[in-house]
């Protein structure tokens, strides 16, 4: 996640700020970002857990297909199923004992759920190659990548970048992904995720496991974020450790209360603005280095956090009395 | 304390009866486990090793004391864990190399600098955010995200102005001073002696002091407090001097004995968690003492295993007390 | 997830000489005090019992430990024969034994018929797996259930309130929406904390014809905390009372008024006037 981010300057001109090639691997991360924060949002906005350990998902799910693939000879395509499941566990096996607690005990239990697996795949070096990382899982994707360029060279466009189609797929795969959640969230099991989060007592009085929903809610977040690790892997063609930080979390979060604790749909708006924000900076040409753009574009980060909480908590569409009754 | 199954006659088990003696007095328990595994330790790798490593950490556990007894008084107020807390050491270290470093002055100075700045940043901060944010009700989640958001903005702006790279602080590092047979690094004694004396001092302000009281008072429970007739809006201001200032002086004592860098504080913030969760959140000397603890079971796990792993040990405490007990060891047996 | 054992309230046995639930001996102990201290009690089935007591002899955390909500320290307690007492809230809920809340717990930001609805039990739509793989299962259900609903929210006159969030209700009407909403799962045994609390005087008539009705035509039971000695002594047909954790007196209404231990326990021991000392218990000499 860390990399558009962090990546050298394109050239600052005009040509640059229609840069194909650029907004194609911006698009991918707003992508991917979206999707980690569906999973957010089902586990903040619709359950009320404090889920601060996404990153550890996005992790595992890459880090999980990549060795299998690349260590064990496994296709890329069985090693993706498998891979969810080893995330789904890892998610009941860090909710099973953490989920009881109260709401910010949760989000640094799962903050440092998060930090151990990644000091584990910094220090394992056998396993996960430590910080150089594991690479080399991409060729069954290749060949599927080619397959889409040559259908959209076939329609007309010639100059396709080469990052398109992973762009394509990762936008086809966030929208499934909300339209399949709004789907569940409308069913009864839905209903029942939202008196969990407004009153939990009260959903126990009317007979609901609340310990099991919620449990049954982390493990689809965790399987969010394994999906948004693989793209994501795709994309940067490596997976290191240093790609799993905290602030990757609280990059979600903030793309979170953008769009709202209210729709899934929102969390794709909330996504495209912020990185657009974020990635626009490069071409307001200011006379600064790369690293300090770099923590620009960070602190901006935090002030959407800050001033969003303090101004408008709800969002860009969720409901202010959602927000404020019942806390 | 399974129901149903204890009826009258039935007498406890040994192990029972443990457990219960265990949970009524939970702070000597845990002394008695500590000293029974210290005994094991020297036993099985002697006491000089032992001793060396306490002393290493020592100075690591009064650091941890000095951050996690700040972040404990701030969750009365709060009332939630502030994850801004770490870059308050953060910005105290940079502080004192700001006046340390670029301006030549002396470390005591440099000290002092970092310890005022930063307590002037927690009261501010105080009053133009967290004191309204809780006038108009906000709730967790937002004062969570707030908190979050900060710690964003007071890192990278420090990023901004001095970049990543590896600072120090002019502190002498190679001198070592000698003491029954024991060695330790001139600095590490000087972070060791201040951070106690401080540590001590202020383990008095708050059982003597009518301000310490009330400080206590706060940080068990902010509405008790008030309504109890307490001048709050005073002994908040106060608690913010205490709790900014001594995290910038932890701050300044980390990066004297490593670097000055933006990550410093963040990568503190854990092992400090785990020390306020051990010793009860909102329990100024359970924060003290878990500190200490935390910063002892560190040096002292490098005499088994590698040392890489050494990061690791503060998570596996922090989830260890996460999952065993919560409320932390001078906590009572609230749902938490 | 979890076991769809939706367990069905089990009818009166006979061994159990018509008490509907049983408690023996209950201890819940915060740090060292000892908040309910070997409480005990019968509840009949079919009946309304009123369960009173000075403030802080126990009764709410009675509750609590009954229904789940807090750890036993100690005792046991049955409902229909089968022993409760440690088992999670969700399950005693579910055994058909439920309880209210005295803050009401009304869920504010969904709307009323979203409460109503989650109150009933045996819909397959709130399992994941139904979800996922069986898309139409619990439509049919859901329609039952919406059905349900608006009756019972007809019952209690609050039909046209159903779209509404049930934060914007009035404190009346969410004590109404919350026993509503606990009427959804045809509890057999309910257990109601202050349902009177807060409540305008012809609200609580109403609420209290209903539980009469509910009691005469589908024999719930009903134990109730409750201040207003009023509503104690002339609906209710047993009144347990509590003090200091334990049960101190068990009988009909008039018979609890003139027991010693319970006036001692009102006046806090004093000998003072009559009922001087405590505004809520009327004198002895009141003839019914």
């Amino acid at each position: 996640m860390l990399e558009l981010l962090t990546s050298p300057t394109v050239a600052v001109t005009f040509e640059s700020f229609t840069d194909i090639d650029f907004w194609t691997g911006v698009g991918i991360l707003a992508g991917v970002y979206t999707i980690f924060a569906l999973g957010l949002q089902l586990n903040v906005g619709f359950t009320g857990i404090q889920n601060f350990g996404q990153a550890a998902f996005m992790a595992i799910g890459a880090y999980a297909m990549a060795i299998l693939v690349v260590d064990h000879g496994l296709s890329f395509w069985l090693s993706l199923p498998i891979a969810v499941l080893i995330t789904i566990a890892f998610g009941l096996i860090v909710g099973l004992p953490s989920l009881r607690l109260r709401a910010d005990y949760f989000a640094i239990a799962t903050i440092a759920a998060a930090e151990a697996v990644r000091l584990f795949a910094l220090n394992a070096r056998e396993l996960t190659g430590g910080a150089q990382g594991t690479f080399g899982f991409g060729d069954d994707w290749d060949s599927v990548s080619e397959t889409i360029e040559g259908w959209i060279q076939d329609i007309g466009w010639t100059d396709v970048p080469t990052l398109f189609p992973l762009f394509l797929v990762t936008w086809a795969i966030a929208l499934l992904l909300m339209l399949a959640l709004s789907r569940v969230q409308e069913t009864p099991w839905g209903r029942v995720l939202r008196a969990i989060r407004e009153d939990e007592d009260a959903a126990r009085a009317l007979g609901k496991n609340v310990f099991s929903y919620k449990l049954q809610s982390l493990a689809i977040a965790a399987t969010l974020g394994a999906i948004a690790g693989f793209l994501y892997a795709l994309n940067l063609r490596f997976v290191v450790p240093d790609e799993f930080l905290p602030i990757v979390t609280f990059i979600g979060y903030a793309v979170l209360v953008l769009g709202g604790l209210a729709t899934y749909w929102g969390v794709a708006v909330g996504s495209i603005i912020l990185f657009t924000l974020l990635e626009g900076l490069r071409f307001l040409d200011l006379p600064l280095s790369e690293t300090r753009i770099s923590a620009l574009r960070f602190i901006i980060v935090g002030l959407v956090l800050i001033l969003l909480m303090a101004f408008r908590p709800q969002g860009m569409f969720g409901k202010r009395e959602e927000m404020v009754l019942g806390d | 304390m399974e129901a149903g199954t204890l009826t009258a006659g039935e007498a406890p088990t040994l192990a029972e009866r443990i457990r219960e003696e265990a949970g009524r007095h939970p702070a000597r328990t845990a002394l008695a486990v500590l000293a029974l595994i210290v005994l094991v330790m020297i036993a099985s790798k002697g006491l000089h090793d032992v001793a060396q490593r306490g002393l290493n950490g020592l100075s690591l556990g009064a650091i941890y004391a000095l951050g996690a007894v700040g972040l404990t008084l701030v969750y009365g107020i709060l009332k939630l864990v502030n994850f801004a807390h770490g870059d308050f050491l953060t910005f105290g270290a940079y502080m004192a190399y700001l006046v340390n470093v670029t301006w030549g002055l002396p470390l005591v100075v440099a000290v002092f600098w970092a310890m005022v700045t930063t307590a002037v940043l927690g009261i501010f901060l105080e009053k133009v955010m967290w004191g309204p944010m809780r006038a108009k009700g906000a709730g967790m989640l937002q004062l969570l995200l707030m908190a979050i958001g900060l710690a964003l903005v007071i890192r990278y702006v420090i990023q901004f102005i001095w970049s990543t790279e590896l600072r120090q602080l002019d502190v002498n590092r190679t001198d070592t001073v000698e003491f029954l047979g024991l060695t330790i690094g001139r600095t590490n004694l000087i972070v060791i002696i201040v951070g106690f004396v401080v540590l001590i001092g202020t383990g008095m302000m708050l059982r003597y002091t009518l301000l310490g009281k009330r400080m206590r008072a706060l940080s068990d429970n902010l509405d008790l407090a008030e309504t109890s007739g307490i001048d709050t809006s005073r002994v908040i201001v106060w608690t913010w001097v205490f709790a900014a200032g001594f995290a910038g002086l932890a701050g300044v004592l980390a990066g004297a004995i490593t670097q000055v860098q933006p990550e410093l504080g963040f990568e503190l913030l854990l092992p400090i968690f785990a020390a306020v969760v051990m010793g009860g959140i909102g329990n100024a000397y359970g924060a003290l003492a878990g500190g200490i603890v935390l910063g002892l079971v560190i040096e002292w796990s490098t005499l088994f295993i590698d040392a890489r792993w050494k990061t690791a040990i503060g998570f596996v405490v922090l989830i260890l007390v996460l999952i065993v007990r919560p409320q932390g060891i001078f906590g009572k047996a609230k749902a938490v | 997830m979890t076991e769809d054992a939706s367990i069905r309230p089990p009818a009166t046995r006979a061994s159990t000489n018509g008490s509907i639930f049983r408690a023996d001996g209950v201890v819940k102990r915060f740090g060292g005090i000892r908040a309910v201290d070997g409480a005990a009690m019968q509840v009949r089935e079919g009946s309304i019992t009123a369960l009173i007591g000075p403030n802080g002899a126990g009764k709410t955390t009675f509750f609590n430990v009954i229904t789940g909500f807090y750890r036993p320290d100690g005792g046991s307690a049955t409902f229909g024969g089968d022993q409760v007492l440690g088992e999670p809230p969700y399950a005693i809920a579910r055994r058909g034994m439920v309880r209210t809340f005295q803050i009401t717990k009304a869920l504010a930001a969904m709307p009323v018929i979203d409460n109503m609805m989650l109150g009933a039990p045996d819909q397959p739509g709130e399992r994941l797996a139904n979800v996922l793989l069986r898309p139409g299962s619990w439509r049919q259900r859901e329609q039952e259930v919406r059905e349900q609903a608006m009756q019972l929210l007809d019952v209690f006159n609050l039909t046209r309130l159903a779209d509404d969030y049930a934060g914007t209700l009035s404190g009346g009407q969410r004590k109404l929406l919350e026993l509503a909403r606990a009427l959804m799962a045809r509890p057999r045994f309910l257990l109601l904390d202050e349902p009177m609390a807060g409540i305008n005087p012809t609200l609580g008539r109403r609420l209290l014809e209903h539980m009469e009705r509910l009691r005469s035509t589908e024999g719930v039971t009903f134990l109730f905390i409750e201040h207003d000695m009023e509503v104690v002594m002339n609906h209710s047909d047993r009144v347990i009372v509590m003090a200091e954790g334990r049960v101190i007196a068990d009988g009909e209404p008039h018979e609890v008024r003139q027991d010693q231990a319970v006036i001692d326990a009102y006046l806090g021991g004093s000998t003072g006037t009559n009922g001087a000392g405590s505004p809520s218990l009327p004198p002895p000499e009141e003839a019914r």
